[in-house]
């Protein structure tokens, strides 16, 4: 097949900034659609063949993520300090690479439930925070759930856990195989009268459109699936956007600005080209997809004498509202071999916490999921919270490696309007282009979130048989990879970016749609939706394009 | 959340690792630069006799004394045996390179410190055992020994390629196999699993 290409001289019909789980499933649907479409992604084009199973590298020096020294970021918690640059890594962490960070997710693909878009409606205003209802419905979402499920690839059982929201269509494969931190999970959380069942992940059980089944490696979280069984849009929707014959992806290509014209319209984008030429690709629409991070900074950077505050940033919101949700773990050790390095991160996940309770005394929900997380190196140097960190003792404890597992609890962080994306008024990459300074406070709700999962996971432990249960130390964030809210969706221009077809208030051929465009930050796992939320901006754009709507 | 916790745990350690705790001299490296000086290292590991390239034998001798008393041998093998004063070692010479003066002198006081607290004494590694974990429990809170806990544990577990964890025995240890596939049952309590439809919850 020969890869389209258009020059910069052609306008093109859409120009998507921004290759990962949102921009690949755009591109797909516009270029199907009969749309010419160029893709941009900054990083560059890797093949499966390149992923290792290298913990090392994939962990400490980098592998396929953002580079500090050429992605420079600062950070502060606090809003009234300079931010401090960071050097040695990023805040604000995502995979530079086509397919995005479709391509180092662990894999949890459950669907938001019906109350995540309606919550502020049911439980009134939260004093100090930007807690609002989505514009949409879990039901006007729904269609495109199914989408995932069935277009990309998710593995799951429907109808097995009493929480789940309504669904029009089963999954299209059964679960991965239960390991057996998912059968202790099940048992203990079944002694507790919950409601334990099988994690729905984005990874074949069985071979599905073209790509083989999960072998059971171990290396799915923050790694790249080397077999393809773990779906990411460079080896799903990014290939059938190509085989339109409309579609060309131009990586190593870094977007740092949309031009508008005199009636204020996008007419394209600039950018630097692998050999730090800068070019200007024209196009009649924009779709900004670049994520949390990177697609508010890019309208911030395209601020200009019409649009002094930055491009559909009339709210001023831009940036703001930026969600992590929280988590937090309980370690326990059983007399019996569990072996949780190999496989899928997580088979048996639950959500009778999903709900806020306002007897909790704070407001938060969350899920709790059984697993082993990370790999032999982080996993023997987190010991040192539990314990000894040395010595003979330290030994005895990294030797049940292979008897241990955790339950992690996945939660709600609150939309706080300091809690922010922004320009660094003095730090600048290579480029010269101003580097993201993130700001991060977590919410004391989030806190108390996190340490109430935390206790729920250890009694699901404890009664599981485990013969000893350790908690981690609870501590305010400062580093995510859940880059979610600076660019919230909703019906009021003054309190919101896009609209509810992911449309600029302000722009009409500007779109953004990504993990900024979640208006409350549901449980964790929030690519589900994300991809959910790109098939729907898409069936709406296209129509927009096809009626001159755009 | 999911992969986060674990990232921001990574970045922590090697934070403290690469900036500021071993000295305020951080010269950072990209990670790109990391990531091939230590390809380079891992090539240069894989031929040749086993011998150090960066330390004296005086400074390998108490390093590795050092790391053996963070993972000691005893009836299985523990940081000596794996190997992990090469890894160390090797990373003063690539990814770790903008750090080796810091490191040096980091144990040079690491030394001065030992010295001072047993006289007679003619280095650490000379000391019995007991005498060195006695003296450790005098400095394991400080950014040297921080240091070098997460440099052993790296050197344990991380792929034989970049010099230490020799025949995969820091894995072994874990009980961790290097294999690219697997069927299930993975471990003991999946093994007589009876399926989740015959357990599944009563409608509520």
């Amino acid at each position: 097949m020969s890869l389209r290409h258009y020059s910069n001289s052609e306008t093109v019909d859409f120009v998507i900034v921004g290759s990962g789980p949102a921009g690949g499933v755009i591109a797909r649907e516009l270029s199907q659609g009969g749309f010419s479409v160029v893709l941009f992604e900054q990083g560059p084009r890797l093949t499966p063949a390149d992923f290792e199973h290298d913990e090392f590298k994939y962990w400490f020096l980098g592998g396929i993520t953002n580079d500090p020294a050429k992605n420079p970021q600062s950070f502060r918690s606090d809003v009234a300090s300079k931010a401090a640059p960071l050097t040695l890594r990023p805040a604000l962490w995502y995979a530079r690479t086509v397919g995005g960070s479709s391509l180092h997710y662990t894999a949890n693909y459950w669907r938001f439930h019906e109350l995540d878009f309606n919550e502020r409606s049911v439980l009134g205003p939260i004093a100090g925070t930007g807690f609002e209802d989505w514009p949409i419905s879990y039901a006007e979402l729904e269609p495109y759930y199914t989408k995932v499920d069935w277009e990309i690839g998710v593995s799951g059982l429907a109808g097995a856990s009493p929480f789940d929201p309504p669904r029009t269509k089963p999954y299209p494969m059964p679960p991965l195989p239960v390991k057996s931190s998912g059968v202790l999970f099940e048992r203990g959380a079944r002694k507790l009268g919950l409601h334990p069942f099988p994690a729905p992940l984005v990874i074949n059980s069985q071979p599905y459109r073209g790509r083989p089944a999960c072998v059971h490696c171990g290396f799915c979280h923050g790694f790249a699936c080397e077999v393809m069984a773990k779906a990411s849009t460079l080896t799903t929707m990014i290939p059938e956007a190509e085989a339109t014959g409309k579609c060309e992806v131009r990586s190593e290509s870094y977007v740092v600005r949309i031009d508008t014209n005199e009636r204020g319209r996008a007419t394209g984008v600039a950018y630097f080209d692998r050999n730090r030429r800068e070019l200007f690709q024209k196009a009649r629409a924009v779709v900004v997809s670049a994520n949390g991070a990177e697609s508010p900074r890019l309208l911030l950077m395209s601020a200009n004498a019409r649009y002094p505050q930055g491009l559909s940033n009339s709210s001023g919101l831009v940036g703001k509202y930026l969600m992590f949700n929280v988590s937090s773990r309980a370690q326990g050790v059983f007399e019996h071999e569990l072996n949780e390095y190999k496989s899928v991160q997580a088979t048996r996940i639950l959500h009778d916490f999903y709900q806020s309770d306002p007897k909790r005394g704070f407001y938060g929900g969350g899920a709790l999921d059984a697993r082993i997380g990370p790999q032999p190196i982080i996993w023997a140097q987190r010991l040192a919270d539990y314990g000894p960190s040395w010595g003979s003792a330290y030994k005895q404890r990294l030797a049940a490696f292979a008897r241990t597992m955790l339950v992690a609890g996945h939660g709600t962080s609150l939309p706080v309007a300091t809690n922010s994306v922004s320009l660094d008024p003095d730090l600048k990459d290579p480029w010269g282009m101003p580097a993201i300074r993130a700001t991060y406070k977590d919410h004391p709700d989030d806190l108390a979130n996190a340490r109430f999962l935390q206790d729920r996971a250890a009694e699901v432990l404890d009664a599981a048989g485990a013969l000893s249960v350790e908690k981690a130390p609870i501590t305010e964030q400062n580093f995510s990879m859940h880059l979610l809210g600076t660019c919230r969706m909703g019906n009021d221009p003054a309190t919101s970016v896009v609209d509810k077809y992911h449309r600029s208030h302000d722009i009409a051929n500007l779109f953004v749609c990504d993990g900024s465009s979640l208006v409350t930050s549901g449980r964790g796992q929030p690519t589900m939706t994300i991809q959910a939320l790109a098939f729907r901006a898409a069936h709406y754009i296209g129509n927009f394009a096809r009626r001159g709507e755009v | 959340m999911d992969l986060q916790d674990d990232a921001e745990f990574a970045r922590r350690s090697f934070l403290r690792l690469l900036g500021g705790t071993l000295g305020a001299s951080c010269l950072p490296l990209n990670w790109s630069e990391i990531a091939r000086a230590a390809g380079e290292a891992a090539t240069d590991i894989s031929s040749g006799p086993r011998a150090t390239k960066f330390l004296t034998a005086e400074e390998a001798a108490d390093a590795e004394a050092i790391c053996a008393q963070i993972i000691p041998t005893d009836s299985t093998p523990g940081a000596r045996e794996v190997g992990v004063l090469f890894f160390l070692d090797r990373a003063l010479v690539s990814f770790y390179a903008h750090q080796a003066l810091t490191f040096r002198s980091g144990l040079a006081e690491f030394q001065g410190a030992c010295r001072k607290w047993r006289p007679q004494a003619n280095s650490f590694s000379a000391l019995t055992s007991a005498q060195q974990i006695e003296f450790l429990r005098t400095v394991d809170q400080t950014p040297f020994f921080a240091s070098m806990r997460l440099l052993t544990v790296i050197g344990m577990f991380s792929m034989p390629a970049y010099g230490g964890n020799r025949d995969g025995l820091g894995w072994k240890l874990l009980g961790f196999e290097d294999l690219h596939a697997f069927q299930p049952p993975f471990g003991h309590y999946d093994r007589d699993y009876p399926g989740f439809a015959s357990e599944l919850p009563k409608p509520t």
